[in-house]
């Protein structure tokens, strides 16, 4: 096991405010086609003044742009047909089935994601980013909300740039070349134990039984293909044990980069409404869906961009 | 065919919005989260009545956070003449108050300090034997950007922990202590000599107490965790090594996301929260920016 335990320390404010000076975030670019309010200071940007339904190549050119710059972007008030939200996830890559839900009727591009009133469990919860267990997570995630509660049902995003960034360099010296073995079994139970567990979500989530075994090796310390930066990518959740290793020696250390990744300065909150578009980065942030809504019905679709084997 | 998953990721959090729907007669008021907090416009809390405080207290009962838009014309007097109508104005001993205004605390962060005021989560002034009830933050200055406060709703935190757990902490105490976060800041001279805001302590003066792990509202009646990373030492009757392993757990279910609402400030407005059922933290992500704020306390009576 990497001896990283004891230098992994609450960054000082010196050190946090270091990692923040140096992000994009603090200073968003000059766009001729769109918008771009930051919403913290460490993630997520709100962006109007454009229609996904029709963006054109040049602005859509900007939006990448301040997708790597922002890591989370906020479109209110789009409203976009599904037809429409499969095309724009398009304008960022392949788009594939989620292979864990029934798709959309007419659309297997989209899932939709249901809370139902009675629902105990919600679609999300928990830090985490899209997908760790396949070998080639997705790049993107686009959610549109259709439907949601006045107050309650927020996401909140962590940028894990500056999750590796603020780490110890002896840290990330010992994190250097480890690799992490992201298990669908782990965060989704495993079938024996999930067997007449009954209700848990209204979207009935499914995992085909060629996945139920499903494991991928990815570095503990992820480089974006786009920005070149470093991110930390350890979803806990799913993330069973380091390669070479059984999960109770990696479990002290896999809890303790978990709650660094999840340390509130890197953070944002982003509020729904129906008809706001969410598109996020899973190579350099998690998300956490809150559940705070219960006795109403929240209903979201869903798109996910193919993305790379992380290196 | 598959199976269906159990989520074993994430822990069974969820819970119906906690305020109760009231209608508002002097002003507007529009919840955050299912949690708590609550965005309050349409008062001058200058010149307010009777009974729009009396509403103000109700809807600070009912969100346990409010952030009180459109209060660019509040002076100091006018703070604490505010402030003086929810009880007693406390002086808070550890930092030099504004000129002339002995109530009032001015929190400067400028654009190259290292120390970030309230970092961490917690309730305040919780090592007093009476801390206070209220606090009020009155926003003169903030960054276009960053520097919200978080805030977690405890009764929340105490209603959703294991009830084995409950049962054996119900009448347990708690050893809070200024020694854990005042010492930290104070002793630091690298800390002192770049931070606009210099806070000054002396051991002597730094009290232990011991309250009730888990406090009862004297409003509401409703229980609320009422430890925390900032100020908690130690279980009355234990040691620290001995308590570690218990209190790291609950501060860590304290602040689950779940019982959380996050307050973004504008320049003007005012925030209120009440310390007895609620932590808060303050947000250090806008390097290169001033952020100026102006606070009071409202003394509390003493927990049980």
């Amino acid at each position: 096991m990497p001896d990283v335990l004891p230098q992994l320390r609450h960054p000082t404010a010196y050190e946090m405010q270091r990692a923040l000076l140096h992000a994009p975030q603090l200073s968003p670019r000059d766009y001729r086609h769109i918008t771009v309010a930051p919403v913290s200071g460490a993630i997520g940007a709100e962006v109007t003044g454009i229609a996904l339904g029709a963006i054109d190549d040049a602005a859509m050119g900007e939006v990448v742009t301040a997708l790597a710059d922002h890591l989370v972007l906020v479109f209110p008030g789009q409203t976009l047909a599904p037809a429409d939200q499969v095309a724009f996830a398009r304008r960022l890559g392949p788009v594939n089935p989620w292979p864990y839900a029934r798709p959309m009727a007419g659309y297997p591009e989209l899932t939709e994601l249901v809370s139902g009133p009675a629902d105990i469990h919600n679609f999300g919860g928990g830090w985490h980013t899209d997908s760790s267990t396949f070998p080639r997570p997705p790049a993107y995630t686009v959610l549109q909300c259709i439907e949601g509660p006045d107050a309650g049902g927020d996401t909140s995003f962590a940028n894990q740039y500056l999750a590796w960034d603020t780490l110890h360099e002896t840290v990330c010296r010992g994190l250097e070349g480890r690799r992490l073995i992201h298990a669908t079994a782990k965060g989704f139970g495993d079938h024996s134990r999930s067997t007449g567990s009954g209700h848990v979500t209204t979207t009935p989530v499914v995992v085909p039984p060629e996945h139920e075994g499903l494991e991928s090796r990815h570095p503990v310390g992820r480089t974006h293909p786009l920005t070149g930066r470093r991110a930390l990518y350890v979803n806990a959740g799913f993330a069973a044990r380091f390669e070479g290793h059984s999960v109770e020696e990696s479990q002290p250390l896999l809890d303790a980069l978990a709650a660094h990744g999840g340390i509130p300065e890197f953070t944002c909150r982003v509020r729904w409404r129906p008809g706001t578009l969410v598109v996020w980065d899973n190579r350099c942030c998690l998300h956490y869906a809150h559940n705070d809504y219960r006795g109403q019905r929240r209903v979201m679709r869903r798109a996910v961009v193919e993305g790379e084997v992380p290196v | 065919m598959g199976y269906v998953p159990t989520f074993t990721y994430q822990a069974a959090v969820c819970h119906a919005p906690q305020f109760a729907p009231r209608s508002y007669r002097h002003f507007t008021v529009s919840p955050l989260t299912g949690a708590m907090g609550a965005d309050v416009e349409g008062i001058d809390l200058s010149s307010a009545s009777d009974a729009a405080i009396a509403e103000l207290e109700q809807a600070l009962t009912d969100h346990i956070a409010l952030m009180i838009r459109g209060q660019e014309n509040l002076t100091p007097p006018a703070q604490i003449a505010f402030a003086r109508r929810l009880g007693h104005v406390g002086i808070w001993p550890y930092a030099k108050a504004m000129e002339g205004y002995p109530e009032i605390t001015e929190l400067i962060q400028e654009p190259g300090d290292k120390y970030a005021f309230g970092g961490t989560w917690h309730s305040d002034s919780c090592s007093f034997e009476h801390p206070p009830k209220y606090t009020m933050l009155h926003c003169v200055a903030c960054p276009p950007v960053g520097g919200d406060t978080g805030f977690a709703n405890q009764y929340l935190a105490w209603e959703r922990l294991d009830p084995a757990l409950k049962a054996e902490l119900e009448h347990r105490r708690a050893i809070a202590s200024g020694r854990l976060g005042y010492m930290t800041a104070a002793s630091d001279a690298e800390v002192q000599s770049h931070t606009a805001t210099p806070v000054s302590f002396r051991p002597e003066e730094l009290l232990e107490v011991a309250h009730p792990v888990a406090r009862t509202h004297p409003v509401t009646g409703r229980k609320a965790l009422y430890v925390n990373s900032s100020y908690t030492l130690c279980l009355e009757g234990e040691s620290q090594k001995q308590s570690l392993p218990l209190l790291r757990r609950l501060w860590e279910h304290a602040i689950t996301p779940e019982f959380t609402c996050r307050l973004r400030w504008s320049r003007g407005a005012l925030a209120i929260w009440d310390n007895r059922c609620c932590l808060h933290y303050a947000h250090s992500d806008y390097p290169g920016y001033r952020r100026h704020m102006r606070r009071i306390v409202v003394e509390g009576e003493r927990p049980v």
